[in-house]
């Protein structure tokens, strides 16, 4: 198809469209940011005005200092931080283990246990969410952040599969000589296979870092105490308490997009990777 | 727990594994030596296995015969919910809405997301950047961009019917409308899925052979026909997959409904997944809210069974 672009007409076609296309995912975002930087009597006017106007103004930050901190997000993020990264490392904790182990080593059935965490991974969430919630109020630890944690250390479809397909990639030989030189299954996993997976694991610690930094069901469900809020809980808590104050609103929007997109930026072959790799959540 | 199988084959993958006995038959090693690292390994997965998906299966789907609001005892109801379901006119309303929504959100992603695919499959410089602007909506957190959009569709404020305006179509209700709130969730979820379907359509479409396209050319074959006639079969199992996962997300849609309409007004915005979610958290409904799970579930397996029925008819091997 690319010669026929080379001709001017169809070039400049296809940018029309890419561009106006662009601007339509790109628009919210703009918007977002724009508002952000708005005063609040600024947001109800007509015709909606598209300049940011504290940029001017002798605080260009205030909406964002009083969403932070006069309203505990500053918190917020600290407590989305913690949840993410503790979920993301144990997906990668538990899904390189399984992962290895599937593609790696012996043992009776477990094609037929790595067949059943691939097919339960497409029972919807809708199903198995109920038990979980029953199970997470009789363990009594609803209102603490394991139930966000905890299951991120024992499920992992996705990862688990995609490690599984890199570790049995890598060729034998090199456990072989390290097995020759005496070393046992873990030190063979340790340091043999496990550093040559980096990019792999990388993957999947980022997506599932974003898949938990996005998860709204269930801090909305486990979390009850406004100092365990995550950020899209506490984003969603703002609007039902203040919900004419838009511009707060949209500079806490603003505030919680910003790690996804420097991780998408910094970290974006890994995450396209990933992603295409098949996107299965969980 | 048997001997060790040291006369075992390689496994089904034909690749001898690190610790395959039949290296050393001489020495046959206990059986928990054998395996118990592999044990070991797959000990998370396993207790995972187990407590987060085998067991709330089969416990969901004991759920689904009975009726127990959570702070009342269990009452055992047969195939009540089930029938409920199918007659209430509140379910069915539901189930309309979910039908409806797919009915938006299949087809808009489809369409967005090939045509964009296609035409971002080259080798301009640009298209790297496009490429990222459009994926952008995905990776971004889904409550802060709904919320952005929940600002978009305000009626009097909203920059959608500013927008509008200047084409003069009348100011519509996004949200608070019946007719319309649906039709804005399916907005905000096609705007932000498409960019992932292109990623998955662009690593399709960058399989087919460039020589396919040259000697379509040397034939006088004209652009729209080289995409119907080449480019449309050689993608049809990207295809495929795209319209699998599209069709069974649109079944699943909950942050967004939630951000933006709550399921209002009334239960015009309602999908069978958020329905799920009021019944089992809002009103406690436990063994109702199962039913409606195993209700979803069965859609989604219909669905994936159809398309697997339908796919030797459409996908070119």
């Amino acid at each position: 198809m690319s010669d026929t672009l080379r001709r001017a007409p169809a070039l400049i076609a296809l940018y029309a469209v890419l561009l106006a296309y662009a601007s339509v995912t790109l628009m919210p975002f703009a918007w977002m940011l724009i508002t952000s930087f708005k005063e609040n009597r600024d947001v109800f006017r007509l015709p909606p005005s598209f300049v940011p106007t504290m940029l001017y103004g002798a605080e260009p930050l205030a909406n964002y200092t009083e969403v932070l901190t006069r309203h505990d997000f500053l918190l917020y993020f600290r407590n989305s931080f913690f949840v993410s990264t503790m979920a993301a490392l144990g997906q990668v904790a538990t899904c390189a283990l399984a992962g290895y182990a599937f593609a790696r080593m012996e043992l009776p059935g477990k094609t037929a246990i790595f067949a059943l965490i691939l097919a339960t991974a497409f029972v919807p969430t809708e199903v198995t969410i109920i038990p979980e919630f029953l199970l997470m109020r009789s363990l009594g630890w609803i209102d603490s952040f394991l139930p966000l944690i905890v299951p991120s250390f024992l499920v992992g479809s996705f990862g688990t599969f995609m490690l599984r397909e890199y570790f049995a990639s890598l060729p034998s030989e090199y456990g072989e000589a390290a097995r020759i030189d005496g070393a046992g299954p873990w030190r063979i996993f340790w340091r043999v296979y496990l550093p040559l997976a980096r990019p792999a694991l990388i993957s999947i610690f980022v997506i599932a870092f974003i898949n938990n930094w996005d998860e709204l069901l269930r801090p909305l469900l486990y979390l009850n105490s406004p100092e365990l809020r995550t950020v899209p809980l506490g984003l969603m808590r703002f609007v039902g308490e203040f919900e004419a104050e838009w511009t707060l609103l949209m500079a806490g929007s603003v505030a919680s997009t910003l790690p996804l997109i420097l991780i998408y930026v910094l970290g974006q072959k890994y995450v396209l990777q990933g992603f295409a790799g098949g996107g299965v959540k969980g | 727990m048997s001997e060790i199988t040291s006369t075992r084959a390689p496994g089904p993958r034909g690749r001898a594994s690190v610790s395959d006995p039949a290296a050393a038959p001489a020495r046959p090693r206990s059986s928990l030596k054998t395996w118990g690292p592999a044990l070991l390994f797959l000990l998370p997965a396993i207790v995972g296995l187990l407590v987060f998906r085998l067991i709330p299966i089969g416990w969901a789907f004991v759920l689904s015969f009975t009726s127990w609001r959570i702070f009342d005892d269990i009452e055992w109801v047969g195939l009540a919910n089930y029938t409920h379901i199918l007659t209430s006119p509140l379910s069915r309303e539901v189930l309309g809405n979910t039908l409806w929504f797919t009915a938006m959100y299949v087809p808009g992603v489809m369409v967005v997301s090939v045509t964009l695919a296609v035409l971002l499959n080259n080798s301009l410089r640009s298209s790297a950047f496009f490429r990222g602007a459009f994926f952008l909506p995905y990776i971004t957190a889904t409550v802060a961009v709904t919320l952005a959009w929940r600002w978009i569709f305000s009626t009097r404020f909203g920059l959608l019917n500013h927008l509008l305006a200047q084409v003069d179509i009348d100011r519509i209700a996004w949200l608070a409308d019946p007719a319309w709130a649906l039709p804005a969730v399916a907005i905000v979820s096609v705007w932000k899925d498409a960019g992932f379907y292109m990623i998955l359509l662009i690593a399709g479409l960058q399989t087919i052979d460039p020589g396919v396209y040259e000697a379509a050319r040397v034939d006088g074959a004209r652009t729209f026909r080289r995409f119907y006639a080449i480019t449309l079969p050689l993608l049809s199992r990207s295809l495929f997959f795209v319209l699998i996962l599209a069709l069974v997300r649109s079944t699943q849609t909950f942050e967004i409904t939630y951000a933006l309409t709550n399921g209002g007004p009334n239960r015009a915005s309602t999908t069978l997944a958020f329905y799920i979610y009021q019944n089992a958290f809002v009103h406690f409904e436990m063994g109702y809210a199962s039913a409606l799970a195993y209700v979803l579930c069965f859609v989604i397996g219909l669905i994936t069974l159809l398309n697997f029925y339908l796919r030797r008819r459409w996908v070119h091997e």
